[in-house]
C-alpha cells in the first residue's frame, strides 16, 4: 500500500518560493490501477516524483508498506527504486548514444531478467532493436520507455503521459499489454493523463487542481483498453 | 542568448592556460631581444662566453615551452572550444530553428576570444612585473652590461592580440560549420558529437551485462572526450616533467617558476578534461540513478572507463618531453665541446604521476560525489 500524508512541497526560495504541491493525502492498494487527473501545472508529475522517491517532500510522509521513504538517504532511495519503481517520464531519457535492445536491457539488468525480448516484441519494437532513440519516432521512443520500465519487473509502474505521443490504435495496444502485465504480475499503477477517457481503465481516479488533490474517486467498473472512448 | 556572461565565466579554464603559456614565453623572449641589442657592448671573453650561454639557456627554454606548453594549451584551447560548442548544440539549434541567420548565432562565440585575451594580457603584464627579477637573476654577477628592459610590440602583437583573435576566429568559424547542418540533427540528440557512428554488429547473442556494454560504448562513441582525457594526461606528465627538468637546466629562481606553471597548467588541463568527461555523462548518469543504479555501478560504467586512457596519455607524455628536451639540448649546444648531460629523470617521472593519479582520483571523487545528487529534473531542460 503507498500513503501520502500531508505532502507539502516547494520549489524556489525567497520571493520566487512558489508551493506546487499542498497538503496531500491519499492511500493507493498494491495492485491498483490509479490515474492522476489534473490541468497543466497542476502538480501532477511533481507528485509523481515525490510518490516515487525521485524528489522528497518538503515535509510530509511517503509510506509504503509502513517504510517512509521520504526520510531515506540517497543510496536507500537509489536501492528502493532499483526494487520496487518502474518510471515512465513524460520526456522519455533515452540514452542517446544506445540502441533500442541496450536502453531497455538497461531496465533488465537491474533486477536479472533475461528474458526481456518478450516485452520488445509487443510493444512492436521488434524491428527497431538496432536502431538508436534518434532514428526512432516519437511514439516509438515512448514505448522503448515503456519497454524499459516493464523490463524491470517492478511493484510499482509510474507512467507520465504515457500515451501522449501516440495515436489512437498504437495508443490502445500499449495500455492494453500494461493492463495484461498488471493482470499476470499484480503490479501497481500510477499514470497521469490529460486523457479524460483513459481514467476509465482505473480503480482510482485522483484529481488534481493547483496543487491540491480536488477529489478521490472509486470506479466499480473499470473498462479496458478497447471499449474505452479516445 | 547562446553564451551568457556566467557561461563565459566558465572559460576562466582558457584563460589560465593562455595566461601560464604567455607569462613564460614573454619573460624569455623579452629577454632574448634585450640582449641582443646589447650584443655589440660585450667585449671581454668572459661575457662573450656568458653571452652565448644565456643565448643558448633562452633557446632552450624557448624550444622546450614553445613545442611543450604554448603548442599543447594551444591544442588544448582548441578542443576546449570544440567541446564546448558541441556541447551547445541544442541551444544552436534552437535558435536556428526560431529563424536567427547562422552567422549571428555563430558570432556570439566571439568570447572564447575574449577569455583568452584576458588570460593572456594577465600574463604579458606578469611578465613584466617579475622582469626586473628575472634580468638580474640572469645577468647576476654583472659579467655581462646591464640589460635594460624594452617594450617589444611584437611580443605583445603575436602573444596577446594575435592569439585573441585567432582563438575568436576560430570559434566564430567552428560554430559557424556546426550550424550549417539541419536544424533536426542539432535538436535531436544525435548518438555522437562527431559524424555517424559505426554501427556495432549487436545480434544480442553475446550477452554482456548493461554496464559493461555501456562502459564499452561510452568510451567508442564519445571519442572526443577520450581524446580529451588522454591530451590531457599527456600534457600533465609532459608539462609536470619539463618544468622538474628545467629547474636543472637554468637558474634556481627560474626552475621554480617553471615548476609552478606548469603545475598550474598541468592542473588546469587535467581539471577541464575530467569537468567535460562528466558533463558529457551527465544524462546518462542521472537516467542511471532514476532507474537505481548505484552510484558505484554510474561510476564504473561511465568515469572508470577513462582511467585505462589517461595512462595511455601520461606514458606519451612522459616520453614526449624526454626526447623533445633532448633535441632542443642537442640542437642548442650543437656547437660546444661540453654538451649538458642529460638522462631520463625517473624521480620527476614517479613524482609527477604521483601527483597526476592523487588529482585524477580526487576529481572522479568529487564528481561521482557530486552525480549523487544529481536529479532528473536538472536534465530536463537540458
Ligand atoms: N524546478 C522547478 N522550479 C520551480 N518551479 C517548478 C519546478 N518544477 C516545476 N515547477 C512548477 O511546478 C508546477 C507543477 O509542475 P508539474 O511539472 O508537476 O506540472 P504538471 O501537472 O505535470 O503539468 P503538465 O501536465 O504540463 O506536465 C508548475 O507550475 C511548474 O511551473
Ligand atoms: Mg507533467
Amino acid at each position: 500500500m503507498i500513503e501520502a500524508k500531508n505532502i507539502n512541497k516547494f520549489y524556489g526560495n525567497g520571493d520566487s518560493k512558489f508551493q506546487v504541491l499542498k497538503n496531500i493525502n491519499l492511500t493507493i492498494k498494491n495492485g491498483d490501477f490509479a490515474v492522476i487527473l489534473g490541468a497543466s501545472g497542476s502538480g501532477k508529475s511533481t507528485l509523481l516524483n515525490v510518490l516515487s522517491g525521485l524528489e522528497r517532500p518538503d515535509s510530509g510522509e511517503v509510506l509504503y508498506d509502513s517504510a517512509n521513504i521520504a526520510v531515506f538517504s540517497d543510496n536507500e532511495l537509489t536501492k528502493f527504486r532499483k526494487n520496487n519503481i518502474g518510471f515512465i517520464f513524460q520526456q522519455y531519457f533515452l540514452l542517446p548514444n544506445l540502441n533500442v535492445r541496450k536502453n531497455i536491457k538497461m531496465g533488465a539488468d537491474l533486477v536479472g531478467n533475461t528474458e526481456y525480448t518478450a516485452i520488445i516484441e509487443a510493444l512492436g519494437l521488434g524491428e527497431k532493436m538496432q536502431k538508436t532513440p534518434n532514428e526512432l519516432s516519437g511514439g516509438e521512443q515512448q514505448r522503448v520507455s515503456i519497454a524499459r520500465a516493464l523490463a524491470k519487473q517492478p511493484q510499482v509502474l509510474f507512467l507520465d503521459e504515457p500515451t501522449g505521443a501516440l495515436d489512437e490504435q498504437t495508443g490502445r495496444q500499449v495500455l492494453n499489454y500494461i493492463a495484461q502485465l498488471q493482470a499476470e504480475n499484480g503490479f501497481t499503477v500510477i499514470m497521469v493523463t490529460h486523457n479524460h477517457n483513459i481514467a476509465n481503465m482505473a480503480n482510482t481516479i485522483i484529481s488534481m487542481n493547483s496543487g491540491r488533490v480536488s477529489d478521490i474517486t472509486q470506479n466499480q467498473t473499470p473498462l479496458n483498453a478497447y471499449e474505452i472512448g479516445w | 542568448m547562446v553564451i551568457s556572461i556566467k557561461d563565459a565565466a566558465k572559460l576562466f579554464g582558457i584563460s589560465i592556460i593562455a595566461c601560464c603559456a604567455v607569462l613564460v614565453c614573454t619573460l624569455f623572449l623579452n629577454f632574448y631581444f634585450d640582449i641582443m641589442q646589447i650584443k655589440d657592448l660585450i667585449v671581454s671573453q668572459q661575457a662573450i662566453a656568458m653571452y652565448e650561454a644565456q643565448i643558448s639557456q633562452v633557446k632552450v627554454v624557448c624550444i622546450a615551452t614553445g613545442g611543450g606548453l604554448l603548442l599543447t594549451s594551444v591544442v588544448m584551447l582548441l578542443f576546449y572550444i570544440k567541446n564546448y560548442i558541441d556541447t551547445h548544440k541544442k541551444s544552436l539549434g534552437i535558435l536556428k530553428a526560431i529563424g536567427y541567420p547562422n552567422i549571428k548565432i555563430a558570432k556570439h562565440f566571439w568570447v572564447f576570444g575574449l577569455s583568452v585575451l584576458l588570460g593572456s594580457a594577465i600574463g604579458f603584464a606578469g611578465a613584466f612585473c617579475l622582469m626586473p627579477a628575472f634580468y638580474a637573476q640572469q645577468n647576476s654577477g654583472s659579467i655581462l652590461p646591464e640589460v635594460t628592459i624594452n617594450f617589444h610590440v611584437s611580443i605583445l602583437f603575436c602573444l596577446v592580440i594575435l592569439p585573441a583573435v585567432l582563438f575568436a576566429a576560430l570559434a566564430i568559424i567552428y560554430a559557424y560549420f556546426k550550424l550549417k547542418r539541419a536544424v533536426l540533427a542539432l535538436l535531436k540528440d544525435s548518438p555522437s558529437d562527431t559524424s555517424t557512428p559505426k554501427k556495432h554488429k549487436d545480434n544480442g547473442k553475446k550477452q554482456l551485462p548493461f554496464i559493461k556494454e555501456l562502459q564499452k560504448s561510452t568510451l567508442s562513441q564519445k571519442k572526443s572526450l577520450v581524446f580529451f582525457v588522454i591530451f590531457s594526461a599527456f600534457c600533465f606528465s609532459a608539462m609536470t616533467q619539463m618544468s622538474f627538468k628545467m629547474r636543472e637546466l637554468s637558474s634556481e629562481m627560474m626552475g621554480a617558476m617553471m615548476l609552478l606553471i606548469g603545475l598550474a597548467l598541468a592542473l588546469s588541463t587535467l581539471f577541464i578534461a575530467i569537468t567535460a568527461v562528466v558533463r558529457g555523462n551527465f544524462k546518462t548518469i542521472a537516467i542511471m540513478r532514476t532507474l537505481g543504479y548505484s552510484q558505484k555501478e554510474c561510476r564504473y560504467a561511465i568515469l572508470d572507463g577513462y582511467r585505462p586512457m589517461s595512462y595511455i596519455g601520461f606514458a606519451v607524455g612522459t616520453l614526449y618531453q624526454h626526447f623533445m628536451l633532448q633535441i632542443a639540448v642537442d640542437v642548442v649546444f650543437a656547437d660546444f665541446d661540453n654538451i649538458p648531460e642529460y638522462n631520463f629523470d625517473f624521480i620527476a617521472m614517479f613524482v609527477s604521476l604521483a601527483i597526476f593519479i592523487a588529482i585524477y582520483e580526487l576529481l572522479i571523487f568529487f564528481y561521482s560525489e557530486k552525480t549523487k545528487k544529481l536529479s532528473v529534473k536538472e536534465i530536463m531542460l537540458d
